[in-house]
């Protein structure tokens, strides 16, 4: 554990160290991945189904805000729609603008978990994202999750229907509006899948809230129990078309990833737990302190010691060194150990020391 | 000489300016009433468009049927349909960003107020 604990704290500055550089990085990659699968999706327009222009979109994406991913992966599926039907165009772009008017006004952190549901949902696993949501977010992280799944079904069922939508003449337009919105309004997979997204959200916050022990273990086996049994019970009343095993495999991989969160966000020993007990003019308090795991960083300190010189003679007598190491907490594990040195200082007396961020002479 | 919890407080107090702490200035140039009501106005502008959009798809989605019915409806009525539903979702919308407005309001007036007692703390630490 002493080791996972460490690495974990080594990414952890890595991050913090190269966070200039990371981010863009990561930002790319991302905008490279939706763009992609925009295309890849869609892809009636040959002219920008081009890696070139992906990249050059996913690079300017890496120093513009988040949000930009996501206006650029709306553009590049409005264009594809274009190419498809200026009808489905429309009505895709009349949704993308409700979407934005109504709720992203608010803010534009949440467009993150938008398009990390649509693109997962495109991967067969939008389970990962209400499981997660519900533990590093609050409950109105719903609204971008449920925004996600519409544009993910609205995209997918144009693209199951395109030969049909490409087929219809020009005065069938009512007909194509009717075909792209339909997939919306009598889709019960959506609605099954929003209801038992939503629902987990609240179940998973609520319960990692809870004073309780493991409360963000059983906040997200409890959150993953209540999404299938949600889904089953949606698809026997509404009879669905969803892969039972497909959404099991996928609730196992969202606790796989919920526990990775877990790990580098909430890392907390409950073998340690303290309850502590005081009060002031106005409250009683009852505290409950659970101490977090970490690694001790090892500090070693090295104390050189030349003896001065004497009588105008330089002593050339090798100096005492004494070589100090301690690992972890200062009570722990104390060590001292006395060494030959490995230069020997001529000259006036001197003394020097370092720790691991700090090196001084004097 | 470098004192450690003066370097942590003006570390907090910085990355409070460069993060938070800019949205909340804004915020905090506004009267209470003024800031929800500037909030309200764009929102009531926006749910204005998001009805009429709405409105417009779903007269799209049933044309056949709205074009046979267009010369036998009744305009009155129908109009009386189309405003009873947009002021119920304006008022929905409306409330549900006023709490928010409000809430936003009221957190960053508190995180400005910890802002200026940490500045307080700090200011004390150069006198001691």
């Amino acid at each position: 554990m002493g080791n996972i604990l460490e690495v974990r704290d080594k990414l952890k500055f890595l991050y913090i160290k190269n966070e200039v550089f990371l981010l863009p990085v990561l930002k790319f990659m991302l905008a490279f991945t939706s763009i992609c699968i925009v295309s890849g999706r869609l892809g009636y327009m040959a002219k920008v189904d081009n890696l070139g222009l992906i990249l050059i979109a996913s690079l300017m994406c890496s120093f513009l805000p988040i949000g930009c991913v996501v206006f650029f992966s709306a553009i590049f599926s409005l264009l594809h729609l274009y190419a498809l039907s200026l009808e489905a165009a429309a009505v895709v772009f009349a949704l993308y603008l409700i979407i934005f008017l109504i709720f992203f006004r608010f803010g534009t952190k949440d467009s993150l978990l938008l398009l990390f549901t649509a693109i997962l949902a495109s991967m067969k696993i939008p389970y990962i994202v209400p499981i997660v949501a519900g533990l590093i977010t609050g409950p109105m992280s719903v609204i971008p999750i449920a925004c996600g799944l519409v544009v993910y079904y609205l995209l997918a069922n144009i693209s199951r229907n395109a030969a049909a939508i490409h087929a219809m003449g020009e005065e069938e337009a009512v007909a194509k509006v009717r075909m792209v919105l339909d997939s919306l309004l009598g889709n019960d997979e959506l609605l099954v899948m929003i209801i038992a997204f939503a629902v987990t959200v609240f179940v998973v916050y609520i319960l990692r809230r809870m004073s309780i022990d493991y409360s963000w273990t059983i906040a997200m086996i409890a959150g993953a129990i209540v999404n299938l049994m949600i889904l089953l019970i949606g698809d026997l009343i509404l009879d669905t078309e969803f892969g039972f095993f497909g959404a099991f495999l996928g609730t196992i991989l969202a606790l796989l990833c919920a526990k990775l969160v877990e790990f580098f966000k909430f890392c907390v020993d409950y073998n340690r737990i303290e309850k502590v007990q005081f009060e002031d003019d106005e409250y009683y308090y009852y505290v409950k302190a659970i101490p977090k795991m970490n690694v001790a960083k090892q500090r070693k300190t090295v104390k050189k010691i030349n003896s001065q010189k004497s009588g105008g003679a330089y002593n050339k007598q090798p100096a005492a060194r004494v070589e100090t190491e301690r690992t972890g907490p200062r009570n722990n594990y104390y060590r001292e150990r006395t060494s030959a040195p490995k230069s020997v200082t001529i000259g006036h007396s001197t003394m020097e020391y370092e720790d691991d961020e700090f090196e001084t002479l004097d | 000489m470098i004192k450690k919890e003066r370097v942590i407080l003006m570390t907090k107090l910085a990355s409070y300016e460069e993060n938070e702490g800019r949205h909340a200035s804004k915020i905090s140039r506004y009267f209470r009433g003024d800031y929800v009501s500037v909030h309200l106005l764009k929102s009531w502008v926006c749910i204005t468009v998001v009805y009429a959009l709405l409105a417009g798809l779903s007269i799209l989605y049933d044309l056949e049927t709205f074009m046979e019915n267009l010369y036998k409806m009744d305009y009155l009525a129908f109009a009386k349909e189309l405003i009873k539903w947009y002021v119920i979702m304006a008022v929905a919308y409306l409330v549900a960003v006023y709490i928010a407005y409000s809430y936003r309001y009221m957190k960053a007036r508190k995180s400005l107020k910890r802002y200026s007692q940490n500045l307080k703390k700090l200011g004390s630490m150069y006198h001691r």
